[in-house]
């Protein structure tokens, strides 16, 4: 006496999937009727426990990638970035730096020259020291950039403060007039104590000492709290007079280069001039720069587990408890006939809807959640977005919902197969 | 009527076609039965046990309806999950077609049920999210029949029961009477040796009670039927009537 498949003497294969069709079928069948008439609240809770869950595996997720994508030191309204391919990312203020980008200056220009093209400016990140007003130094995240006569958000501050142009690199000599200007978000103004108009020596390097080639900076303007998207100290500067005092000037080094303008043609202009570089179109931040941050990729590692957990438990639970209300239907599918496994398989099935139906609402409420959290943070903290959707979410949430079912299924099976048939029916 | 058959049936039990009418579907031999005991053997020394059957032997011929009668804690229902392969007696055989399938491992005892036993409950115990013919075509779910024989086959049973106009009803839209007769298709749907009936017309009006009897009266001419009832209207349907008390076979009229 074979234990399966002896039934079926004409043609195993089909036989075999006509009934694993058919098991499928009467599951999808009973769910649909179960969740739109009869037991429409526990599933509901379920889904909803479950598109929770994935929603915020996707809002973490989604800051997590705006994180990596550059965090406050990037936070620009740029339209293309470019920034040397596999060199990491300046993921924060106290970010380690990676490769840098070469002759900036003169592909800024390059780029600039591209129709369709507004601005192009490259940015240089250095942390620096500049003396408090107590003469104590003081670190501070400074930018170097390229303004112009359009106010741009460049490391979470408005260029705007600054004089158009960069007169200090004078074509490349680096011999032209400082304009000394300096622009602090008011964490940095705060912890300097300074305030427009103030003068402050600048320093670079290990022990902050000062530089004889970086005179003195004019504080122009400090940028209200809140307004650079973080409490970090960051100041904007031209980027030739960062580049002097901080030796980038030999071969124009740059961090990256931020390109204004149609989003086509600013790409088109940035492959142009650099072709073996990482060019990415705003908001299009690349997931896998996740696995390059360490922040970035601590937050989403976390952000899954607590997914997969908080996920897991809520399926176990509700469709343990469903399964439980249900047996009867489990009794009446064992006294016609249907072997342990076929049951078994009508709840793993059953679950496994539930858990995908909640990832597709789940992955609709975590993009709506992303939009929320961006316009908050827009409306209070932040200039730009602080979190980012990508396309692979919609699959990596699916995939992490049917891990959390496959993790929480042994229970519904469990309670499914301490099933009595004769209690059931007799009751 | 009701001979339709399932493409490539085979199981444990063998299948005799053609020697309905001459052999024995069901033989009950020194069958006892003690709930509290498992699997045979008492859990432990000081466990309460009940008897529930006591050295019961019966023998029900193909062709033939039994009914089973008795007060309540007779042992009637025991009898009919015995020989329906849904419990396993702590002793004695429990023969279908002379396979004994008190002794056969719970998967195979579940494929004799699927492939010769059809159940029929006092209370129906249909789906309630399922359409007339998906209840009716579920035991063929299993048995990997196309979707297409499975509807087929389901609708022409509830034809059969009267039921042809209410294939897609559930069964919260069907009256009593209708939803037992989808649960006798039911459970005609493998096209059993064996029927068994727990009270089928215990929650039945009088007339309608009449009818699911007809039905019974029918389906026993080429099958073995066995009835468990307190109701004399039903027990008459019977060829024979076995009398349970305090688990023993009391009488056979």
């Amino acid at each position: 006496m074979s234990d399966e498949g002896d039934e079926l003497p004409d043609d195993v294969g089909s036989g075999r999937r006509a009934r694993w069709r058919g098991i499928v079928g009467l599951t999808l069948s009973r769910w649909w009727r179960r969740a739109t008439r009869t037991t429409v609240s526990r599933i509901a809770s379920t889904i909803a426990a479950v598109a929770l869950t994935i929603a915020l595996l996707v809002v973490v997720t989604g800051i997590a990638l705006a994180l990596a994508g550059g965090g406050v030191a990037n936070q620009d309204d740029a339209d293309v970035r470019i920034t040397p391919e596999e060199g990491g990312t300046l993921s924060s203020v106290d970010g380690v730096e990676g490769p840098r980008l070469g002759a900036t200056n003169d592909q800024a220009a390059t780029i600039r020259s591209h129709d369709g093209v507004e601005h192009a400016s490259p940015v240089l990140l250095e942390t620096g020291q500049l003396e408090s007003s107590d003469g104590e130094p003081r670190t501070v995240r400074l930018v170097g950039v390229v303004p112009d006569d359009e106010s741009r958000t460049v490391a979470g501050l408005s260029t705007a403060d600054l004089e158009s142009g960069d007169p200090h690199y004078a074509n490349g000599s680096y011999s032209g007039p400082r304009t000394g200007e300096i622009v602090l978000s008011s964490t940095a103004a705060e912890r300097l104590g300074a305030s427009p108009g103030d003068e402050l020596a600048v320093s670079t390097g290990p022990g902050g000492r000062t530089s004889s080639a970086a005179p003195s900076v004019r504080v122009t303007a400090v940028a209200d709290e809140g307004a650079s998207g973080s409490d970090a100290p960051i100041a904007l500067v031209h980027l030739s007079e960062l580049q002097s005092v901080s030796g980038a000037d030999d071969g124009q080094l740059a961090d990256r280069v931020l390109v204004w303008g149609e989003s086509r043609a600013a790409q088109s202009a940035a492959t142009d001039a650099y072709p073996a570089a990482a060019v990415e179109v705003a908001g299009e931040t690349d997931p896998s720069s996740l696995f390059d941050d360490g922040l970035a990729f601590a937050t989403s590692v976390l952000a899954l587990l607590v997914g997969v957990t908080i996920c897991a438990s809520f399926v176990a639970t509700t469709m343990g408890m469903t399964v439980d209300e249900d047996r009867r239907m489990l009794a009446v599918l064992e006294s016609v006939g249907f072997p342990t496994y076929s049951r078994l398989a009508v709840v793993a099935v059953s679950t496994v809807i539930t858990t995908l139906v909640g990832s597709v609402a789940g992955i609709g409420l975590g993009m709506v959640g992303i939009v929320g959290v961006n316009t908050i943070a827009g409306g209070t903290v932040a200039p730009g977005a602080v979190a980012h959707f990508h396309p692979l979410f919609a699959p990596y949430a699916i995939a992490v919902a049917l891990f959390s079912g496959l993790v929480a299924v042994p229970y519904p099976l469990a309670v499914a197969a301490r099933t009595s048939v004769l209690e059931e029916v007799n009751r | 009527m009701f001979n339709h058959t399932v493409r490539g049936s085979r199981s444990p039990v063998r299948d005799r076609a053609g020697e309905r009418e001459s052999t024995t579907a069901v033989r009950l031999d020194g069958v006892t039965h003690e709930y509290g005991a498992s699997g045979g053997r008492l859990r432990s020394s000081d466990e309460r046990t009940v008897t529930a059957l006591r050295d019961v032997s019966i023998e029900v011929p193909m062709g033939t309806t039994v009914g089973l009668e008795g007060p309540s804690g007779s042992g009637k229902s025991t009898v009919l999950h015995a020989v329906a392969g849904l419990l396993v007696p702590t002793a004695g055989r429990v023969e279908l077609r002379g396979t004994d399938i008190a002794a056969l491992s719970d998967a195979e005892r579940t494929r004799v049920r699927r492939h010769h036993i059809g159940i029929v409950f006092q209370r129906f115990h249909l789906l309630p999210s399922l359409s007339a013919r998906a209840n009716v075509a579920l035991p063929l779910v299993q048995s990997g029949l196309p979707r297409s024989d499975r509807r087929e086959r389901a609708t022409n049973l509830l034809h059969d029961v009267g039921l042809g106009d209410r294939s897609t009803h559930r069964p919260g839209e069907l009256s009593g009477g209708e939803r037992q007769r989808v649960a006798i298709a039911r459970a005609l749907a493998t096209d059993p040796d064996v029927i068994v009936a727990d009270e089928p017309t215990g929650e039945l009006d009088t007339a309608t009670g009449t009818a699911v009897l007809e039905l019974l009266t029918d389906i026993g001419r080429d099958r073995a039927v066995v009835v468990a009832s307190h109701d004399e209207a039903t027990l008459d349907v019977a060829d024979r009537v076995i009398t349970l008390c305090d688990g023993r076979v009391d009488d056979v009229r």
